[in-house]
Parts: C-alpha cells; sequence; structure tokens
C-alpha cells in the first residue's frame, strides 16, 4: 500500500516535471548539431584525414587548396561586409534620420533584395555582362556592341558587387532597426547642448548605433564568406575559388578527407569573424539605449537634397530588384541569350523538345524533372517550416521555463551553434555523418530525410529565437490565469497559448519556408537525383549553358516565395481578429 | 538673483503664443510673463499643450504666432520662428526620459555639453566634480547609464542639464518615472538646486501637488489655453473657473450644481445659498471645500443624506467620499470614522459656498 502510494505520484511526478521533454530535447540537439560537427572532426583525424590537413594546409597543393582560396573569401568578405555598410547604411539613414519623401515606400524597396536568391541576382549579371572569352553565347552589352573586360565579366570584382547587391538589405534591416531606437530626446538633448547636426550625428548618433553597425558589417561579412552561389556562378568558370567553392569541389569530386578539412577552416574563419565582433560589441559599453518618449524619432530637414537622395535610393532599389528581375524575364523568353530583348518565345517555358532550340531540350513546365523538383522544393520548405518551428517552440520553451539552470544554458548555446558553422560547411558535416551507414541504420546520403534533418538543424538559431519571441508574447500572468481557473495543460495549450501564438509561429514558418526555397548551400552537397529541388536544377542548367532555363526556374523559385509571403500576410490577419491589421 | 536688480525686464515673457499642428491647435493664445528666480510651473492634464509650450520655450519648436522672449530678447516668434537656436539661449531642458547618451559614462554626459561650449579642459574638469557633488552623484563619475539606477539616471540628468550653467531651467515632468517616495525626495533636492543655481525654472507636470509644493508661479493648462496663473496661494483661494477649483487642491474640492427656485439656489429639495450670489442665473455650481462639509447632522446647516463610498485617514480626522445621486462629494469628519459601504451617512454643508460658479464654468464675482 505505502509503497503503491509513494511510487505512483512519484513516476507522475516526473513526467509533469517535464523530465521528458529536456532530455528528448538534448537528444535531438546532440544529434542534430553535435554529432555531426564532431564526426567531421574526428574523420580528419584519421590516417587519411590527417593526409588531408598536411595536404591542405601544408604541400604544394596548398596555395590552391588553401591560400588562395582564403585570399579570396577574406577579400570578397570585407568589400561586401564595407559596401553592405555604406549602401545599407547610407539607406537606414535617409529612411529614419531625414525627411526624405516616400520613406515607407524606400524602406520596403531596401528590404527586398534579401527575399531573392542571391544566384538571381548573380545570373542576372551573367545575362548582361558575361563575355564569350570562355566560349559559349555572350551578354547582352557584348551582343549588342559593347566590350566587356574580363574583370567585369567574371570573378571577384562582380561577384563582390552581386553579394551587395544581395546582403546590404540585411545590413538595411539592422542598422535603422537601430537607429530608429535612438530616441529624438538623445538629439534634442545635444541640440540643447548647443551641437550643430555633424557634431550631433557624429557624437551621438553613430556611437549609440555603432553595436548595431558592428552586427550588421560581422553578419554581411559571414554571409559573404558562406556564400556559394555568387562565387560558382561568377567565379568557377575563370578558376576563381573561395573557400565554399573549393568545399564544393572536392566534396563533388570524391576527395572528401579534404573537403571535410576545408569546412572545418571554413567554419573556423567565419566563426573567428562574428566571435570577434562579438567580443567587441559586448560588455559594458554593450548599452542598451535608454528609450525615449513614445519611440519618436527626431528627422532632420534635407533641404534642396530631399529629392536628388530620393533618386539615389530608388535607383539602388531599381538596380538591385526591379532590374535582376526583369532581366531574368526577359532571358527566359529570349532564344539567343544574348539579345535579350529580341525573338521572344515561350519555348524555354513550355515548348516541346526535340527542335533546333536549347539542343532539344523542351520547355521547364514540359519537364518532369522540373515538375517533380517543384513539389519537391515545396514539400522540402513546408517540412522543414513544420518541424523547424516545432522544436523552436520546444526548446524555447524549455529554456525559458528553466531559466538559469544548466540545462538551459546548454541548450540554448547548442541551439546557436549553427549560426557559426557556414551552411555549405554544414552540409558537409552531414554528409560526414550520415554518408555511410550508421550500425543498423543505412545511409541516408541523397535521401529527402537528410535534407530535412539537416535543413532543420540548420534553422535551430532562427527556430529558438522566434520560439523565445513567440512566447515573450505570452505573459505568465496569462497562462497562470487560465491554470487558476482549473485548466489542464491540454486544455490551455488549445485555448490560451495556441491562438496567442500562432500569428508569431506562422511568421516565422514562412521565413523558413522561404530560406529553404531559395537555398542553394545548403542543399548543393545533400542533393542528388532522386531527390531534386528548383535551386539545384537552376544551378545545374547555369552550370552548363543554360541560362534561360536558370532564369526561368528562378523566376519560379521567385514566385513561390512572393505567393508564400501574401498568403502569410493575408492569413495572419484572419487568424487573429482581435488585432488591427 | 542678479538679475533682478539688473533690469525691468521679464526673464521669461510669453506673448499672444500659438502652436498649430495642421488642423489641431495645441497652444491658443498663451500670455505669461515671470521674473527672474521664479519658479513656474505649468500644470494640467495630459494633451493640454504644456509640454509643447515648453519645447517651443526650448527652441525645440516654432511657434505659430505670438512671440518668447528672454530678459527681453525675442528668442521665438511666430514670424521669425526659432531666432535664438536651442544651444544659444542659454536655457537647458531635463527630458522626462532623462535621454541620457547610453555610450558616455556619468562624467562624459556631464562633460559633453562643456565640450561643445568649448570650456577649457580643467575648467571642464573642474566644473563637472562640482555638479556630481551637488547632486552628491560623486562615486558614479565612471558608470554608464545603464549600470546606474533610475533615480540616480535622473540626478545625472539634472547635473548634465544645470553643468552649463544655464540662466534657464526647463523640467518636462521629470519625476513622473520615480516611485513615490523617491519622487518627493526630488522634489526638495530640485528646489534646493534652483535656489542654488538662480536660474529662473519652468517645470512641467500633471501632478497638481508638484505645482502647489514647487511653484512661486502657477499656469493651469487645460486644452491648450491658460485657464488661471499666478501664485499657487491664490489659486487656490481664488480660482477663476471650476476646471481650476477641482483641479488643485488636496483633497478636491466639491462642486454642488445647484438652480433657482424662488429666492434660493437648491440641490434636491435643499436650499444652499440665496438666489442672489448667482448673479441673476437660473443655474449655478456651488464650490464647496472638503472642510466645509462635515459628516453628521449639523444644527442650523443644510444637510442631506448620502451614500458612504469610503474614508482616509488624513492628520487626525477623516477625509471622507460620498456618493449623492450620481455626485461624488469629500467631507471631513472629526477623528477616525468609517462605515459599510452604501450605507446612508447625513453631510452638513456648515460654511457658505466659496465660490459661485455659472454652469458653464466661468467664476460669478460677488
Amino acid at each position: 500500500m505505502t509503497s503503491l502510494s509513494i511510487s505512483a505520484p512519484s513516476g507522475s511526478r516526473l513526467l509533469r516535471s517535464g523530465f521528458l521533454l529536456p532530455a528528448i530535447l538534448v537528444a535531438i540537439v546532440a544529434i542534430l548539431v553535435v554529432a555531426p560537427l564532431l564526426r567531421i572532426l574526428f574523420t580528419t583525424l584519421t590516417p587519411e584525414g590527417i593526409a588531408a590537413w598536411k595536404a591542405v594546409l601544408a604541400s604544394p597543393l596548398s596555395a590552391n587548396l588553401w591560400w588562395r582560396p582564403l585570399l579570396n573569401t577574406m577579400i570578397l568578405g570585407f568589400s561586401v561586409g564595407a559596401g553592405c555598410l555604406l549602401i545599407g547604411g547610407f539607406l537606414a539613414w535617409l529612411v529614419v534620420l531625414t525627411d526624405v519623401p516616400g520613406r515607407r515606400f524606400l524602406g520596403l524597396m531596401a528590404s527586398l533584395p534579401y527575399m531573392i536568391p542571391s544566384f538571381a541576382a548573380a545570373l542576372a549579371w551573367g545575362t548582361l555582362f558575361r563575355n564569350s572569352r570562355l566560349g559559349g553565347s555572350a551578354g547582352f552589352f557584348e551582343t549588342s556592341g559593347l566590350a566587356i573586360p574580363d574583370w567585369l565579366a567574371w570573378g571577384l570584382i562582380p561577384t563582390a558587387i552581386v553579394l551587395i547587391a544581395h546582403y546590404y538589405s540585411l545590413a538595411y534591416t539592422i542598422i535603422a532597426a537601430a537607429l530608429s531606437s535612438v530616441g529624438a530626446d538623445l538629439v534634442e538633448a545635444g541640440q540643447m547642448a548647443g551641437a550643430k547636426r555633424p557634431r550631433i550625428f557624429f557624437g551621438i548618433i553613430l556611437p549609440v548605433v555603432t553595436p548595431a553597425l558592428i552586427a550588421a558589417a560581422s553578419l554581411t561579412f559571414a554571409g559573404a564568406v558562406a556564400n556559394f552561389a555568387a562565387p560558382a556562378l561568377l567565379g568557377l568558370p575563370v578558376r576563381m575559388q573561395t573557400l565554399s567553392t573549393r568545399l564544393f569541389g572536392m566534396i563533388e569530386t570524391g576527395q572528401n578527407e579534404r573537403g571535410f578539412v576545408l569546412a572545418l577552416l571554413l567554419i573556423a574563419v567565419s566563426a573567428l569573424f562574428l566571435w570577434l565582433s562579438d567580443r567587441i560589441v559586448s560588455g559594458r559599453k554593450a548599452f542598451i539605449t535608454v528609450t525615449g518618449k513614445g519611440g519618436r524619432t527626431k528627422r532632420f530637414p534635407l533641404g534642396a537634397w530631399r529629392w536628388p537622395l530620393f533618386a539615389i535610393a530608388v535607383i539602388i532599389g531599381f538596380l538591385t530588384t526591379v532590374l535582376p528581375v526583369l532581366v531574368l524575364a526577359a532571358s527566359s523568353l529570349a532564344p539567343q541569350s544574348g539579345a535579350v530583348f529580341s525573338n521572344w518565345t515561350l519555348h524555354f517555358w513550355i515548348g516541346e523538345g526535340g527542335g533546333e532550340m536549347a539542343q532539344g531540350q523542351a520547355g521547364i513546365f514540359r519537364n518532369p524533372v522540373l515538375i517533380d523538383a517543384i513539389w519537391n522544393t515545396i514539400r522540402l520548405g513546408l517540412v522543414v517550416a513544420f518541424t523547424t518551428m516545432l522544436l523552436g517552440l520546444g526548446l524555447a520553451y524549455t529554456i525559458v521555463q528553466r531559466r538559469g539552470s544548466l540545462l538551459a544554458t546548454l541548450l540554448s548555446q547548442l541551439a546557436f551553434l549553427p549560426l557559426l558553422v557556414p551552411s555549405i560547411a554544414f552540409a558537409a558535416a552531414y554528409i560526414a555523418l550520415f554518408g555511410a551507414p550508421i550500425g543498423p541504420l543505412p545511409s541516408l546520403y541523397g535521401t529527402f530525410a537528410l535534407l530535412v534533418i539537416a535543413a532543420s538543424a540548420h534553422n535551430l538559431p532562427f527556430a529558438v529565437q522566434s520560439g523565445r519571441s513567440v512566447l515573450g508574447q505570452i505573459s505568465a500572468d496569462i497562462e497562470e490565469s487560465a491554470r487558476l481557473t482549473g485548466a489542464g495543460l491540454i486544455r490551455r495549450l488549445f485555448a490560451i497559448i495556441f491562438p496567442l501564438a500562432i500569428r508569431g509561429l506562422f511568421a516565422g514558418a514562412i521565413l523558413v519556408f522561404v530560406k529553404m526555397v531559395r537555398d542553394l548551400s545548403l542543399v548543393v552537397l545533400l542533393f542528388t537525383a532522386t531527390s531534386p529541388v528548383l535551386s539545384m536544377v537552376a544551378y545545374r542548367y547555369a552550370a552548363e549553358g543554360f541560362l534561360q532555363f536558370a532564369n526561368a526556374i528562378t523566376l519560379v523559385i521567385l514566385v513561390v516565395c512572393l505567393a508564400a509571403s501574401f498568403v502569410a500576410h493575408s492569413l495572419q490577419n484572419r487568424v487573429q481578429k482581435w488585432k488591427a491589421p | 538673483m542678479n538679475a533682478l536688480a539688473t533690469g525691468t525686464a521679464d526673464a521669461i515673457k510669453i506673448r499672444s503664443l500659438v502652436k498649430r499642428f495642421g488642423a489641431f491647435t495645441a497652444v491658443k493664445d498663451v500670455n505669461i510673463s515671470v521674473p527672474a528666480g521664479s519658479f513656474l510651473v505649468l500644470v494640467g492634464p495630459s494633451g493640454c499643450g504644456k509640454s509643447t509650450l515648453l519645447r517651443m520655450l526650448a527652441g525645440l519648436e516654432s511657434p505659430s504666432e505670438g512671440e518668447i522672449a528672454f530678459v527681453g530678447q525675442t528668442v521665438s516668434s511666430g514670424a521669425g520662428g526659432v531666432i535664438a537656436d536651442a544651444g544659444k539661449r542659454n536655457a537647458g531642458l531635463v527630458f522626462q526620459s532623462y535621454a541620457l547618451w547610453p555610450h558616455m559614462t556619468v562624467a562624459g554626459n556631464i562633460a559633453w555639453p562643456l565640450k561643445v561650449a568649448r570650456w577649457p579642459r580643467d575648467k571642464r574638469e573642474q566644473r563637472v566634480r562640482e555638479v556630481l557633488s551637488l547632486l552628491g552623484i560623486d562615486t558614479l563619475a565612471e558608470r554608464y547609464p545603464a549600470e546606474i539606477s533610475g533615480g540616480q539616471q535622473q540626478r545625472v540628468a539634472i547635473a548634465r542639464t544645470i553643468a552649463p550653467q544655464p540662466s534657464i531651467l526647463l523640467f518636462d515632468e521629470p519625476l513622473s518615472n520615480l516611485d513615490a517616495k523617491l519622487r518627493i525626495e526630488m522634489r526638495s533636492e530640485l528646489m534646493r538646486i534652483h535656489r542654488a543655481t538662480g536660474a529662473t525654472s519652468v517645470y512641467v507636470t500633471h501632478d497638481q501637488v508638484e505645482a502647489m509644493t514647487m511653484a512661486t508661479h502657477v499656469a493651469v493648462l487645460n486644452n491648450g489655453r491658460v485657464e488661471q496663473f499666478g501664485k499657487p496661494i491664490d489659486l487656490l483661494r481664488n480660482p477663476q473657473t471650476t476646471f481650476v477649483a477641482t483641479f488643485l487642491g488636496t483633497p478636491p474640492a466639491n462642486l454642488i450644481p445647484v438652480h433657482r427656485a424662488g429666492d434660493g439656489l437648491v440641490f434636491g429639495d435643499m436650499v444652499l445659498a440665496p438666489a442672489s450670489v448667482a448673479a441673476g442665473r437660473d443655474d449655478a455650481q456651488l464650490l464647496y471645500r472638503a472642510e466645509d462639509v462635515s459628516v453628521g447632522a449639523v444644527a442650523g446647516a443644510a444637510s442631506l443624506m448620502a451614500r458612504f463610498a469610503e474614508a482616509a485617514p488624513i492628520a487626525g480626522r477623516t477625509m471622507v467620499t460620498a456618493m449623492v445621486g450620481d455626485l461624488r462629494v469629500t467631507a471631513m469628519a472629526d477623528s477616525y470614522f468609517t462605515a459599510t459601504p452604501g450605507e446612508p451617512i447625513p453631510l452638513s454643508f456648515i460654511r457658505t459656498p466659496d465660490a459661485v460658479f455659472a454652469a458653464t464654468g466661468e467664476r460669478i464675482q460677488q
């Protein structure tokens, strides 16, 4: 009797105290994040691995395998970081701190490029600027009689430009958020002290947003370092290698160990810079702005410069969002890839195969591989969005509930680890772990499941962050007041927590979906013919010189992303009727 | 204080000041003058235009009409806009949010305006030390704003404002973010600093207690207009509108609506005053202070039954609030008094009304 009455409650207490959920989460995070990274490290410590380290770092080959790609990667990283800081910072200043006309419109335009995959801009660049040096058809300008020098057609400069055009909007978002947190009071206090505008800008505004500037620079740096699509499309044809294209090339040609070594080095480079920037920002000077009255911001009059600066901002937006899309669209209709605006045909979209055009290949909507890829891509996006948000919610709940405990610290640190790992290196780690059968489990290489697992793992930092912000909207009071009515956990979950969290979860899920649909660098290594996805098919076409097909597919990706954002927007206002749109 | 002797010009003179934001008029025809060394409090409910008025004094907004002059010099006007820039008026503003620059230490925050004003280094350092010790925050000099408490931030904000020795100090609800105890402490602290600097101060608040305790001059604002301007005690004794009468004073005074019946002014069926005090009007409002209404029946005084609402002991007596129909009446009871909410209690009007107002709110002079 006594033994029964003791054991029964203790068993249920074990469950109720939530021992099970954290245990499962720790296991999942360990398998998703820690295992692949440890595995890739240990693989390079085998005799073959040691040989690969030597080949990469200390051999006649190392200049080609490591030093030159490292140099290119660094040049790209620094130039993209600086370029994004300049352009994103300029636009953020213009939109947030001045009386420029059409501020909302400019803000929207500045945030768009990040929604467009970076290979869209790279493809558009190629369509316009490629020259005939490498054979194949020339781009629009050369066909129109303008000689395009090699440095403008291929290599570092076009790659850097394309990456800046993609990542500046990330810098804009970060800097604009920081600038709008600089309360008008801070500025007016400077005015009261008699400081002139330049003095206020350099003495108050700039120092206050410095942490955001450093964050923007380091995130765009990391993005450029990890990017695969742009250097692959614009650099590989002239043998310009970055660490990520080198790593891809090694694994593609079966030199896995060397690829793994490069992946570890790429992780080290990217993590080092992110860590350094974090060190600069944190510490005593990691000030939180003491917020002003109602978040009012001070807007400076531009005077005669209002319209000229507006025009510059519009041109930047046009060149980085509208123009690439227009070029892709026109090119997908042009039979000759150089003559973008003549003899338009729908052949590349719906044409039947077997004719003269495109070496007899059918249009993309008649191509069974492509139809397959569309469904695969959407399926991948949906499944990963679901698993990511589920994991994120579970992790965030556990971390928040057990704030301060060792478990919470461990979970949040592990979940943020993928942030330091460029996605192509992460994919390499997954190949290291799942490329061969593990015990009774078959090799997952090339399966849809592996794509899902790797993508979920890579999205963990974002998932935990959005899970936390979702839970942050549900105060402990709300949950406790429901508990006082006697409602059980399940009931509370469905009646209180779920309706309040759904909007945030939905927004997070859409972002994950869009990220997956336009991702190339993660899927490029994990993809196989049995699980094609759109971005990979587009990349293949581009690599084989069928620019029109690649451009058409990229447009399909864009349409899917835009449709997802639109659906999200219109659904969000419906699920939570009590919130004003 | 010296300014008093130097000339006849008022330290601050506001003339016919109007401020419009689009179709909305925030400040309507304001006229206020105060001599040097005054402590002017602008008091009123939120949205009454008091902060806009202060920002015009600071030079952060330009007036739509009228003008502002500091010691005889026009600094802003409807015609000329901001004539003297915010930094050139020898005025300092303490923000409600404190507006401390988060990337500078406490000492850095205080020193920066001096740097802008090109004070030499040694004088600057000496002045920073001086104001730090005047505010009693010497030990915080090297901290960042995020590392100190709200009350300390408040002191830093004041220190930063007085460091350049402005002749006019402007305060925008500086105490509203502090807890009750700290607020009372800072109140006397602010008055001490006001006296120590000899500056003319303008202080914006919605708290009438702050206005009554700190001001040499009070302007009560409502809907962008000055309802009444004068010494605090005059406003309390001689309110010109029902708004002023009910806004100032603790506990709040009672306004009893009455109408004429025969030659008396009646409330319900009780005659409270002769019809003559309303100067022939049919409707009026009578002002009774809490101490003019007593709990319990008093021989010879008009009395009525009210429903008890709540009681709060104050300085040996009890402030009793009771409902007469929908009207809230505050009365005083000697010693300690309490009752069950809803219980009928008698209230007696033991003195004649302190003032008589028209139904529209303006004072009827006797």
